[in-house]
């Protein structure tokens, strides 16, 4: 018993300190967006303080709002997640289900491109882009971001299209349902697991997405993990604000895995073996 | 951050304005006779501002107060000159690798950008930027004896030539000086540092970390313009030459014995942190008055004077650099200056060009100075007649006791265009070196090991 609850009691503590190591940033950034600038500096760091939304008015109203850069980032996410989902779902469907020349040629092209490295790609990115004037578009981002997050989905998907057992498929034909019918009507609904887990990891890679936001964008798309980097500036640090805007950055993506919570655990067990995205 | 193409916002916002003239015409029409006023300055330069009207060009600047106050006044440049200027604010370490790829890929998306003088020497071995003489000596573009080059600050022109040739006009800049609590260091009856050695027993007597004031700080953190852009003063300090008989020479005894003693300072009188630090974090740490000193940026005074955050207001005091065992005192010649991209075709090149003169002119300098209406006005103006107006200087003298006359003794005397190595290869000397302070700053290799290594690192880039 003694035993039992002593083990019990250092799993759990062990856990706490495991979650304080990863809660604690998230929790610093909230506390310091609620601050002022002073208060942020103070020496011993203040738990009790007078909170204050100037931050937050500041970053959303003030002259450097970033309003236009959040709305920035809900395009590009948004755009990036619905077109790799419209061509990840079919292909993968291919890839798990169907015969045909070069499958596993494909299958292995489809891992390769994740196997370069980001940062030796943003160049030739960047010039295929400034010829073709798709530079700072949203077009152009979505473009280079598909590069990256359909393979990942497309991958992600597979395993799950597989798991799926093929009798049930044939069940669907014998009642004079088309391969297109039965991908809608059947297999679908059965993977609605993974697809959910694959928004969320695409849409969370595209938002949280920096060093080719950095490069291909410009003036008029600037994601919000671009310009909150301007709140370090040569002159100082606005750490407020940088945690004002840190926060409402975090918020979607937040509320997005609050809503898909239930598919992501279950998606994590189911692909416990897949890999996270590129980051 | 903000753009200046109109969002929605903006033309929201000047859709109100546009009614608010129209009720209130008079008070609209006395407002356009005075915007006339203000260009006279500009008119009495006998060059036409309106020679390539209509044309667009694209500024990258790096978010900071002086480029805010510089982008506030483009209206006024539109109204000169006819010429639509887009900026683009994009931070330090981006600006240089955005700036790069549009030089090399020749595209021409920056008209012309804030440029790292320590980048001059690439850009002018590649010929990505034009040498500035053509369009100074071209009469029906610049008018000499109205711009005054020779008013704007010698060291920043010479950092930013090669080989005697300008590439980037400087707007603002900055010196680095000693900056310390008078408070505290009259307390214990000290005077600030004439000599390094001075400076460490300096920071011996204060340094007390059970009170929460430490010694010193000197920039810690990894990088071509973090460590590596105080270690190299200390370097000169201490004798060391970069270009010893020819060859590019990080080692040895000078380089030994100047990285001996920021290893020593930092690590026994600096907080621990400071490794980690950049000047912002130094400015912040003495604001909050855990530091007694710190040899940085005159710029940095505005921070540590900021009273929305600062403790030490009216207890700061400035000194020029302390002499070194050369018996040289040697300041970073850091400034932001403005080249011509290339890459762009002839008209959209002048454009860039008057926009140029119009941003170093003496009338933008102070415009953007003691005569900007806005809260925060530059430390860093590039000119010697902006430096001696009795206006100006009154604003700067607001920082503290000393602080023009540290100032501009540093200019005047401490700058040594050999601060750093001006090679272009640079951007990979500058961070292997900030590599070896840094590991001979954390204990991971000795000084000499460090330094030797980095010797032998760089000996193939200079071969390449």
């Amino acid at each position: 018993m003694t035993a039992k609850r002593l083990r019990v009691f250092a799993l759990l503590a062990i856990s706490m300190i495991f979650l304080l190591a990863w809660a604690f940033p998230i929790l610093w950034s909230v506390l310091n967006s609620l601050k002022t600038d002073s208060d942020v500096l103070a020496y011993p760091p203040k738990l009790v303080f007078a909170p204050t939304w100037e931050a937050y008015r500041d970053v959303l109203f003030g002259s450097g709002s970033i309003l236009p850069n959040l709305l920035s980032s809900v395009i590009i996410s948004v755009g990036t997640t619905i077109v790799t989902m419209l061509m990840a779902v079919p292909a993968a469907y291919a890839l798990a289900r169907l015969r045909f020349r070069g499958k596993k040629f494909a299958g292995f092209y489809v891992l390769a491109t994740q196997m370069l490295p980001p940062v030796g790609i943003i160049i030739p990115y960047f010039l295929v882009l400034r010829n073709i004037g798709w530079i700072d578009t949203y077009q152009g981002i979505i473009l280079i971001y598909l590069s990256f997050s359909l393979p990942f989905a497309i991958w992600l998907l597979v395993s799950y299209f597989e798991d799926i057992p093929f009798e049930m498929e044939e069940a669907a034909y014998l009642d004079g349902a088309s391969r297109l019918k039965t991908l809608w009507r059947i297999i679908i609904p059965q993977v609605r697991g993974g697809i959910a887990v694959t928004v969320v990891f695409v849409f969370l890679n595209a938002w949280n997405e920096f060093l080719f936001a950095v490069v291909l964008s410009g003036n008029t798309v600037r994601p919000v993990t671009v310009a909150m980097f301007n709140f370090v500036s040569v002159e100082q640090t606005l750490w407020a604000k940088l945690a004002a805007v840190s926060v409402l950055a975090m918020l979607p993506v937040v509320v997005l895995g609050v809503v898909a919570q239930k598919h992501i655990v279950k998606g994590l067990t189911v692909g416990a073996v897949k890999g996270g995205g590129r980051r | 951050m903000p753009s200046f193409t109109p969002t929605r916002r903006t033309l929201l916002k000047t859709g109100t304005a546009a009614a608010a003239f129209a009720t209130l015409g008079p008070a609209f029409l006395r407002q356009a006779a005075a915007q006339d006023a203000d260009l006279a300055p500009y008119k009495s330069a006998q060059i036409d501002w309106q020679q390539v009207s209509g044309e667009t060009i694209t500024v990258a600047v790096i978010p900071a107060s002086y480029f805010e106050n510089l982008i506030a006044l483009a209206p006024q440049f539109k109204a000169l000159t006819g010429i639509d200027v887009r900026f683009e604010k994009i931070p330090p370490a981006q600006i240089r690798q955005k700036s790069v790829i549009d030089l090399t890929s020749k595209t021409g998306t920056y008209a012309t950008h804030a440029a790292d003088p320590m980048y001059y020497a690439l850009y002018a071995a590649n010929k990505w930027v034009e040498p500035l003489d053509t369009y100074l000596n071209d009469k029906t573009l610049t008018d000499q004896a109205w711009f005054k080059l020779d008013d704007i600050i010698p060291a920043w022109r010479s950092a930013n030539g090669i080989d005697g040739k300008l590439y980037g006009m400087p707007y603002d800049g900055e010196v680095t000086i000693q900056v310390y609590r008078k408070d505290l260091y009259d307390a214990k009856g000290l005077k600030p540092a004439d000599t390094l050695e001075a400076y460490m027993s300096n920071a011996a007597a204060l340094n007390t970390p059970n009170e929460r004031v430490w010694g010193a700080a000197l920039r810690g953190v990894a990088g071509a313009g973090q460590n590596m852009y105080i270690y190299p003063s200390i370097f000169r300090e201490f004798g060391g030459d970069w270009m010893k008989g020819g060859k590019l020479t990080v080692n040895g005894p000078e380089a030994e014995a100047a990285l001996a003693w920021y290893v020593d300072i930092m690590k026994k009188y600096a907080p621990t942190a400071a490794a980690n630090w950049n000047w912002p974090d130094i400015a912040d740490a003495f604001s909050q008055g855990t530091v007694a000193s710190y040899i940085d940026a005159h710029s940095s005074a505005s921070v540590i004077n900021n009273p929305e955050k600062s403790k030490v207001i009216g207890k700061v005091a400035y000194a020029r650099w302390p002499r070194g065992p050369s018996g040289k005192r040697t300041t970073s010649i850091w400034n932001w200056g403005f080249p011509i991209n290339s890459a762009l075709p002839e008209k959209k090149r002048k454009a860039t060009w008057l926009f140029i003169q119009w941003a170093a002119s003496a009338e933008t300098q102070a415009r953007t100075a003691h005569k900007f209406a806005g809260p925060t006005k530059r430390s860093g103006v590039n000119r010697t007649s902006v430096w001696k107006d009795p206006e100006y200087i009154k604003l700067m003298n607001g920082f503290g006791e000393n602080f023009v006359e540290a100032t501009m003794g540093a200019l005047q005397d401490d700058t040594d265009v050999d601060w750093r190595p001006r090679v272009p290869q640079w951007p990979a000397i500058g961070d292997t070196m900030a590599t070896a302070i840094q590991s001979a700053l954390s204990g991971q290799a000795t000084i000499k090991a460090a330094l030797d290594d980095a010797q032998r690192r760089i000996e193939p880039m200079m071969r390449g």
